[in-house]
């Protein structure tokens, strides 16, 4: 990652865990864990579509780490951030453009993409992310028609309204 | 190294994730106290499960020598019913043996039967008279005309003696002869065979007003030297008068089939030489 990348997704990471630690969290403990945002997996998503897969299995273990710091949930968000560093990959794979990609489009934003794919990437990339991070949340399959999917669901239609939202306002293209 | 290389350039992402994952395992489990507590449970639960696997997977590599155990265990445990027989059953028509053990004051118990395990290795059922041999002999304390029985039912006499295998006459042989007697009745007849189903033996010499019916246990009399009294030989499958017989035709079931022997008990009776001493005194007489 050359530093032209490097400090714009240092300034994401930074802002994206400020958001989620200072607001998001403390907002899904008011509300029972049925309102929960996850916005800082964006920073995983927007990492540079070039970066090698074991990095950015890293770098999502490393920001769900720091959240996990601040909400006093260690590894929950980590683990959760370690897979969807990987499931990124596999997801871009399967929906790259034709001819793969060039090179030209640093990060995987709707400014290259277009909306429709970025909303249809990022569905199945928060979907994934917030099935395990609640998965990890209960630790048991038993809680699994309970608990967890309901839950689950509620957190990805918010998730997925304040990724629109952010995305919307800063229009990220590097 | 390179290929190890090349394997990470390929796979390295699956090979983070895992790593992470079990790291990230560990940290849920070690700092939240809830997870903490369903990972200890289903820890517990499921090494349970496969130190279970593990045990019965190895198990099988004890088998054998289990196998031999067992049947060590089991030829002392044979040993001690046949001799518990006698002691605890005076009322079975053994007076002379039985007093001996039961009053005299130095002897409390005599124990009378040694049974030495081994295997068929050989084993005839479809000619006349059939043979077995088993891997036992006079090193390991076989000695000539000691009986065979298996754990269900008799199987044959030790005819002769080598140094490491004995040669048994089968029950389907036309000299075996052995005294045997229905259970609750103190008669007692020889089972013989007639050379026809190998499942099936005479019993012959029971008078004929004894009440035998189908299903009666037959065992071996208490008057023989080759077997331990009261093993069981078989179950009474007809029973019937033939017009001007005083006996009864008594065809008897094996217990022990002696198409199907494997594990077999021989059996040394401590006092058969000085028996047999005292009947050749009298045989001049008879």
């Amino acid at each position: 990652m050359n530093s032209k990348l490097f400090l714009p997704n240092l300034w994401r990471f930074i802002w994206l865990v400020a958001i989620q630690v200072i607001v998001l969290s403390e907002a899904s403990l008011t509300a029972d864990g049925y309102c929960n945002v996850l916005a800082y997996p964006l920073f995983i998503l927007f990492l540079p579509i070039q970066i090698p897969t074991p990095i950015a299995v890293f770098l999502g273990f490393l920001v769900g780490m720091t959240v996990d710091v601040f909400t006093g949930t260690i590894g929950i968000n980590a683990s959760a951030g370690a897979l969807s560093g990987y499931t990124r990959a596999i997801i871009l794979k399967r929906f790259a453009p034709r001819g793969e990609f060039t090179g030209k489009e640093p990060i995987p934003s709707p400014e290259y993409f277009g909306w429709r794919w970025f909303l249809i990437v990022a569905s199945i990339f928060f979907g994934i992310h917030i099935f395990w991070y609640f998965s990890m949340a209960y630790f048991t399959p038993v809680y699994l028609f309970a608990k967890i999917l309901p839950q689950a669901l509620l957190g990805w239609i918010f998730t997925m309204l304040v990724v629109i939202v952010l995305t919307r306002l800063f229009h990220p293209k590097i | 190294m390179h290929s190890i290389i090349q394997l990470f350039i390929r796979h390295g992402g699956l090979l983070t994730l895992v790593v992470v994952e079990v790291f990230c395992f560990f940290l849920i489990a070690s700092y939240n106290p809830t997870q903490g507590q369903i990972s200890e449970a289903s820890w517990t639960r499921y090494s349970g499960t496969m130190l279970n696997w593990k045990r019965s997977f190895l198990d099988y590599f004890n088998l054998k020598d289990e196998n031999i155990r067992l049947r060590l265990e089991n030829a002392r445990l044979q040993s001690q019913l046949a001799n518990s027989r006698i002691i605890e059953v005076p009322t079975l028509d053994t007076v002379t043996r039985n007093v001996l053990a039961d009053t005299l004051e130095n002897k409390l118990i005599r124990p009378e039967y040694q049974m030495i395990s081994g295997r068929v290795i050989s084993n005839t059922i479809a000619v006349g008279n059939n043979w077995m041999i088993i891997n036992r002999g006079k090193e390991d304390g076989v000695e000539p005309n000691s009986g065979v029985i298996t754990r269900s039912g008799v199987a044959g006499v030790v005819r002769h003696v080598s140094d490491h295998f004995s040669l048994a006459m089968s029950v389907l042989h036309r000299q075996t002869k052995i005294s045997a007697a229905l259970k609750g009745y103190h008669y007692f007849g020889s089972l013989v065979w007639e050379g026809s189903n190998p499942e099936y033996m005479s019993l012959t010499d029971i008078p004929y007003h004894i009440p035998v019916k189908q299903g009666d246990t037959v065992l071996v009399s208490n008057y023989t030297l080759l077997f331990p009294e009261g093993h069981m030989a078989g179950i009474v499958d007809k029973a019937y008068r033939e017009p001007g017989s005083n006996f009864l035709n008594i065809r008897v079931k094996l217990s022990q089939s002696p198409a199907d022997i494997n594990t077999v008990y021989i059996v040394t009776n401590r006092y058969a030489a000085e028996l047999r001493q005292l009947q050749e005194e009298v045989k001049d007489e008879q």
